[in-house]
């Protein structure tokens, strides 16, 4: 089947300039996590000048999109690749979109826990909201560590933890309301972390969204409205054919 | 070796003379040579037959029982053989002790290549970064470890130092990244788990920060005393004089813990001072004037203004730099000295100086100079008083800005401190005389 020999050729002989187009969206992918990084640790530790720094650089990646952008017209113009390489291309101007809006959200996340910093902080520290950080986190890591080994498995695993972090995100949305209507004094702060929480969820979309494109790089197939437990399948089936 | 050679030819001439006999009794002597000849070539050709199907095929045949020098060669091949299956052997024990010993080392080592692409790594690698064997190979490092100190540090020279990370989806985990380059532009990646020391260093610091705190509040309460009694005219004036000394020492002690708090606040706060412009040169005039005003001072303080630039730092780490240095110099200096202080800039940035006649620190010393609480010798300087913490806070004020602290001095003739900063930290006369400040 295709499937492999397009892994084996991407992922071993990509021409000079794609694998540099590549590398600079894992650089822009680990600056992005670093954002993440950094707004969830301003909001746990209530550090403001922490949260404030990450809205001010979160222009830093808007220009590396752009850049990026650019690189990829270049490509397509002067080199106007076909197949596997094209879907390289096509991919990477998806996925820096995504972490371009990663980077949006989790900078609303700092400037939100900037302000946070400066309320009075609940009893539990924020323990919930920490745990699904570092699940979004976690995502976007896995997700651009597929990205990086072109491991189609391994993005279909990071795709399927979307729907814990949809479940967990509701579950705190839930327990913000209970304390909005117990006690209306923490209103204002349960709104903010509500702000954050849905951040935070969008960031675990834009996840999986990565995750989709590297499967379309792999495997040439656009899984976008397709349900996972299909893909899944149909993944398996393909890299036991090119075991064999 | 020799001796076979002879029984071949003599075999061969042997069959010949047969054939000339056989051709002398019976029909043409010509036919009877030439079919002696060509019976011993044929059986040439056999055994060399022989011979070839066995080196093919050597795996799975005996070595064919050949005569003469066709038995001779087999026998070297298969001496040829028997000696590189032994150094094969030799080559894959080696190997295997080398990955063993990879394998059992506590760090974790990745080789990479010019490209910095990853060529092989050890167990302990996989495990501290992630890194899955074989998909990896192959891949750029800077893929799969994207912090962005990571990026910079790669792409950097200055691989002296290591690098701390954190990589960002295990909290609590400290890594000490080092890049060791060796020939043909390879470089080997050093992994290691330093999270026990970082904590521990946290520890410290904590502590230190957290014991001075607490000794000011016992501290403050018998200085209070202190003063009172200093005051009381109904004492014994026996004990003026110790309680005056019992004033000195609780200050004494006030001083070290405040010492001690302003190094724990510069250590805790990493990286950068913030950029107010500050008006050097007014800060070193109002230091001279104080220093003037000093009883215990040597005779010449002066002061030398090279540049009316400014620096962007904070004005209260630049001025507690400053007086630390400038104390120093004085401290260590006889009553006839000269003590100078000056200030100055050139294309490569800023400068600082305190040049002093003083009694001087011998070589052996002056690498050592910032550690805390570092004494040159116990006896002088514990007499004199202060913290030992000093220079020390020198040296973090200067990092917070950019700069580094240079010493250089001769014993018996005097010594020379300079704090350096970095152009991009230097507030120029032009800009200020046009904003008008």
């Amino acid at each position: 089947m295709e499937t492999a020999d397009l892994t084996h050729h991407i992922s071993r002989r990509f021409n000079e300039d794609l694998e540099k187009v590549r590398n600079q969206v894992l650089q822009m992918g680990g600056f992005v996590e670093q954002q993440l990084h950094k707004a969830i640790t301003a909001l746990i530790e209530g550090d403001s000048r922490l949260g404030e720094s990450v809205a001010t650089d979160d222009y830093k990646v808007n220009g590396m999109e752009v850049s990026i952008d650019e690189e990829c017209s270049r490509i397509l113009a002067i080199r106007a690749p076909a197949a596997g390489d094209l879907r390289v291309i096509v991919a990477i101007i998806k996925t820096i979109t995504d972490l371009e809006r990663i980077g949006d959200e989790g900078e609303k996340i700092g400037y939100i826990a900037s302000r946070l910093a400066t309320m009075e902080r609940p009893a539990d520290k924020y323990r919930e909201v920490k745990h699904l950080g570092r699940q979004v986190a976690q995502m976007v890591h896995d997700a651009l560590d597929a990205f990086a080994r072109m491991d189609s498995q391994a993005a279909v695993r990071t795709a399927q933890e979307d729907k814990m972090v949809d479940e967990e995100y509701e579950s705190i949305q839930r327990q913000c309301i209970t304390f909005m209507m117990e006690d209306p004094r923490t209103i204002r702060r349960a709104l903010e972390i509500m702000w954050i929480v849905r951040a935070l969820e969008r960031i675990g979309d834009h996840a999986k969204n990565i995750c989709e494109y590297v499967i379309y790089m792999v495997h040439g197939k656009d899984i976008r409205h397709t349900s996972l437990e299909d893909v899944a399948k149909q993944i398996e089936a393909a890299h036991a054919l090119s075991r064999r | 070796m020799a001796a076979m050679w002879t029984f071949a030819l003599a075999r061969l001439a042997g069959i010949l003379l047969l054939g000339l006999c056989l051709g002398l009794l019976i029909g043409p002597v010509w036919l009877w040579i030439l079919a002696a000849a060509c019976l011993y070539l044929a059986w040439q050709l056999l055994t060399l037959y022989r011979l070839d199907r066995w080196l093919r095929m050597r795996s799975q045949m005996d070595p064919p029982d050949l005569g003469g020098i066709w038995g001779d060669i087999v026998a070297q091949v298969v001496r040829l053989h028997r000696r590189k299956q032994f150094h094969k052997q030799r080559l894959v024990q080696l190997f295997r002790e080398l990955r063993r010993s990879t394998a059992a080392l506590p760090d974790g080592v990745i080789i990479l290549s010019a490209q910095r692409e990853i060529v092989w790594f050890n167990r302990q690698a996989a495990r501290l970064l992630g890194l899955r064997r074989p998909i990896d190979v192959g891949l750029r490092i800077d893929n799969l470890i994207r912090s962005p100190e990571f990026v910079l540090y790669l792409h950097g020279d200055d691989f002296a130092m290591p690098l701390v990370i954190r990589p960002p989806v295990q909290l609590d985990l400290y890594l000490a990244l080092q890049v060791v380059p060796y020939g043909g532009g390879q470089s080997l990646l050093l992994v290691r788990d330093v999270t026990r020391q970082m904590r521990l260093e946290s520890m410290r610091k904590d502590f230190v920060a957290n014991a001075s705190h607490e000794l000011r509040t016992p501290l403050t309460v018998i200085s209070g005393y202190l003063d009172t009694l200093a005051d009381d005219s109904s004492i014994d004036p026996a004990w003026f004089g110790p309680i005056k000394d019992m004033r000195a020492q609780a200050k004494r002690m006030n001083a070290i813990i405040a010492d001690l708090l302003e190094l724990s606040r510069l250590e805790s706060t990493d990286g950068e001072a913030p950029r107010d412009a500050i008006d050097v040169p007014s800060m070193l005039e109002r230091l001279h004037r104080d220093a003037l005003a000093n009883a215990d001072r040597p005779r010449q303080v002066l002061l030398d203004l090279e540049s009316t630039d400014g620096l962007f730092g904070s004005a209260h780490e630049l001025e507690s730099a400053f007086t630390n240095l400038l104390v120093n110099g004085m401290k260590y200096t006889p009553a006839e000295g000269t003590v100078r202080m000056r200030w100055w800039v050139d294309e490569e940035g800023a400068y600082f100086s305190v040049i002093d006649s003083g009694i001087g620190i011998p070589a052996e010393h002056i690498p050592r100079l910032t550690e805390r609480f570092y004494r040159v010798d116990a006896g002088r300087s514990r007499g004199e008083g202060g913290s030992g913490l000093g220079l020390a806070i020198v040296k973090h004020a200067l990092q917070r800005h950019g700069g580094w602290l240079d010493v250089q001095s001769t014993e018996g003739k005097g010594s020379i401190f300079t704090c350096h900063f970095p152009p991009q930290r230097i507030w120029k006369e032009a800009v200020r005389a046009a904003i008008g400040a």
